[in-house]
């Protein structure tokens, strides 16, 4: 297994317990309007996170391979930001759009830590 | 107003996240092309470029939808 594919398994690893974490925090704490928007935003944020590691190994594929291939999925990543946007404003009373913002950038945020984590052993 | 304020954030994040991506991308076919071997550590900088490159235009998304619809 390559360091790459490591590093896309453990990423995604860290996104699903810290979904499972607001999913417990919807379900039992009295804050569910922020943890709904933490599970959206973190949800939205897992595919973006899943879509940017499979576009990348595959443009890298096709780059060796010498063959074509269509983007990195930029415009899909802000699609889906849109969508779960457009979900908080409709769900207004349901949903905290800050919350919804914070958990966008949960994949980011699992990515930098990631990297100052383990830049010793799998970025070398 | 609404709808040029978020014309501005969505078109000037999407402006800076193309030429940053643009880039990134061609340093990285530029290194795959010139050392094949080097590909993981190529594709690893990549992902990390790109991902961090891309957090701002999502802000940028989000903040042009409040401003078109709140």
């Amino acid at each position: 297994m390559s360091n790459y594919e490591r590093m896309s398994i453990r990423q995604r690893k860290w996104m699903l317990y810290l979904m499972a974490l607001f999913v417990l925090g919807a379900g039992f704490t009295p804050y569910s309007t922020i943890f709904y928007g933490l599970v959206l935003g973190s949800a939205v944020s897992f595919y973006n996170l899943y879509l940017l590691q499979k576009k990348i190994e595959e443009f890298t594929g096709a780059v060796v391979a010498e063959t074509k291939t269509r983007g990195i999925g930029t415009m899909s990543r802000f699609a889906a930001a849109a969508f779960a946007i457009i979900i908080a404003i409709r769900f207004e009373a349901q949903i905290n759009m800050i919350a919804v913002v914070i958990g966008l950038m949960t994949a980011y945020i699992v990515i930098v830590i990631d990297f100052i984590l383990f830049r010793t052993k799998d970025y070398a | 107003m609404g709808a040029l304020a978020a014309a501005i954030a969505v078109g000037m994040g999407a402006l800076g996240a193309g030429l940053g991506n643009g880039m990134i991308v061609s340093r990285t076919v530029e290194g795959i092309a010139r050392q094949p071997e080097l590909r993981g550590q190529l594709q690893t900088t990549m992902f990390i470029g790109v991902g961090l490159v891309e957090a701002v235009p999502i802000i940028g998304v989000v903040i042009a939808f409040i401003a078109l619809f709140q």
